[in-house]
């Protein structure tokens, strides 16, 4: 038995230092996974934790539910693709590509999150950087509403402030200062100097000061205008907490990066949760100019409209292509409600509450296991994954290529 | 923080917390993802206002639905603020209402806090729609 390396797709980290024994169909061992990869990649060995084949719950073949997912999928007027945040790059283009062909809507779990940063970045209206470069030259690193220790727990020590290589001559400390704004006491704001804490829903209160011209003071917005403009290169890393207290608006985020970067270097690296949401992302946009909530019914066209909470709240689909995404677990049950009636087909690695209420599973492989392809990393680096056992999956790419076959 | 015949005001605040992640990884949505997501952390002061022990058993409610969770004391959390992990509890009393703003409020989540003596809310309570038959 040899070990064999991999890449985690557990996080939008994309850990590609990791080692695993494999031994017919045990995982022996697995070696620099976090407890969150180690977690993802053993369930991936639990049959109980495995998607299977159904159709209304009631247990079938591949092929059945392949068939069937056609059906429902050809004959509904208006159908909506969903997720594909931990899915490849090649599986993502295929998903765009059956979304085209029915005349559907796509939309990913960035409509709800950071999906406005990410066209910002796209699009050349926010500065950005690679977390390489940002290791080896940013002095000032800000998490914003993201709290890594739990949601990307090998990020500070691969690519950031753990990995900083600009030591100070009398320590260990390394020559970077480690920020963030939050709304409570956490592990990562235990380690920052400064932590700026500020009220829940804070945020735009917070930069409204900043680009009111604060200064000044030891805690506050004045404080922080100070510590970034003394930088020589700061990187903000904002979470889905920011995009939550900024209702997904982050014009005068970005009006205060445009303000700083007027005085040093901006960067920013939003903290995506899926594995390939920035991919996901970035191949929409390739294709359409948007990163989520595109229609392609009739001529292409892109809105809030098309996005999953609106259509699920004008209960516009009539059927619904989820693929490795889980919105019943994310989102508030009360608009999940909409979906009664609709027809919904998923395509998942395990079971989640979104496979347990779907009328047609077809269960896939694990991408960086069972599964080759590509992904990209939250700064937007392709990462290419290898498949390092045979399941008995067939991948998500290979499923939507026989969905597409079937839907004609 | 604000105690009246309806109960005390609290302001939810949900964050990620890995060990609740891996519990349901490893295991979906069984008693180690239940008991890393039924709670709400709260100052010791609220806790007292509402008449509870550590661990005592709170009724959360908002316009959206009610769940009963464990409630715990947190010294480093305000009055008026409960500490909620993001699970399908704190998704329970979240809304999604466009006119207010683009995204549900899953985040921050005003609610009203009742001590309860009803069991903690049991999983299957909370799932949007039923396993398909």
């Amino acid at each position: 038995m040899s070990s064999q390396s991999l890449v985690c797709t557990g996080c939008s980290c994309l850990c590609d230092d990791l080692r695993a024994e494999v031994a017919g169909t045990s995982l022996c061992r697995i070696e620099n996974a976090c407890a969150k990869g180690t977690a993802y990649l053993r369930s991936a060995f639990d049959p109980k934790r495995r998607a299977s084949s159904s159709i209304r719950g009631r247990p079938v073949s591949l092929d059945e539910a392949l068939t069937e997912a056609a059906r429902l999928l050809s004959r509904a007027k208006n159908q909506l693709v969903f997720g594909l945040e931990s899915a490849t790059l090649e599986a993502q283009a295929v998903a765009i590509e059956l979304a085209h062909h029915i005349g559907g809507a796509i939309d990913g779990a960035s409509s709800f999150s950071c999906g406005t940063i990410i066209q910002s970045l796209l699009s050349g209206d926010l500065p950005t950087v690679s977390l390489a470069e940002a290791k080896d030259k940013a002095d000032l690193l800000i998490y914003w509403g993201s709290n890594p220790p739990h949601t990307h727990p090998r990020h500070l020590s691969r690519f950031t402030y753990y990995a900083y290589t600009d030591y100070d001559p009398a320590g260990w400390y390394p020559r970077v200062t480690l920020s963030c704004v939050e709304v409570r006491n956490t592990e990562l704001s235990s380690m920052c100097r400064p932590a700026f804490k500020i009220k829940p829903g804070g945020d735009k209160d917070f930069i409204d000061a900043i680009l009111q011209g604060a200064s000044g003071g030891s805690d506050g917005p004045g404080a922080f205008a100070d510590m970034v403009k003394k930088s020589r290169f700061c990187v903000i890393f904002p979470g889905p907490s920011l995009a939550h207290s900024l209702g997904g608006d982050f014009t005068a985020f970005r009006e205060m990066v445009r303000r700083f970067g007027e005085e040093t270097r901006m960067a920013v690296i939003p903290m995506v949760a899926g594995a390939n949401q920035r991919g996901f992302n970035q191949s929409l946009y390739q294709q359409t100019g948007y990163v989520d909530q595109v229609s392609f019914a009739g001529r292409l066209s892109h809105g809030w409209e098309f996005s999953f909470l609106e259509q699920v709240r004008k209960r516009v689909p009539e059927c619904v292509l989820i693929i490795g995404s889980d919105p019943f677990s994310a989102l508030p049950p009360e608009l999940i409600a909409n979906l009664e009636g609709v027809n919904i087909i998923c395509l998942d690695c395990f079971t989640t509450p979104t496979t347990d209420a779907a009328t047609v599973v077809i269960p896939t492989s694990l991408p960086g296991l069972e599964d080759g392809g590509s992904m990209l990393r939250m700064d937007g680096d392709k990462v290419v994954l290898t498949e390092l056992i045979k399941g008995e999956y067939l991948t998500a790419e290979g499923v939507l290529k026989r969905l597409a076959e079937g839907v004609g | 923080m604000n105690m009246t015949a309806e109960g005390v005001s609290l302001v939810l605040v949900t964050y990620r917390d890995i060990y609740q992640g891996v519990a349901e990884q490893r295991e979906g949505l069984g008693e180690a993802y239940r008991s890393r997501s039924a709670i709400v952390r709260v100052s010791p002061t609220d806790l007292k206002k509402l008449g509870l022990k550590d661990g005592g058993r709170v009724e959360l409610k908002t316009r959206s639905g009610s769940v009963v969770v464990a409630a715990k004391a947190d010294p480093a959390c305000p009055e008026g603020i409960g500490y909620m992990p993001a699970s399908l509890y704190s998704n329970r009393l979240a809304s999604y209402d466009p006119s207010v703003s683009k995204l549900p409020n899953l985040k921050r989540i005003e609610s009203k806090a009742v001590p309860s003596e009803r069991a903690i809310t049991p999983i299957s309570d909370l799932l949007a729609r039923k396993k398909v038959a």
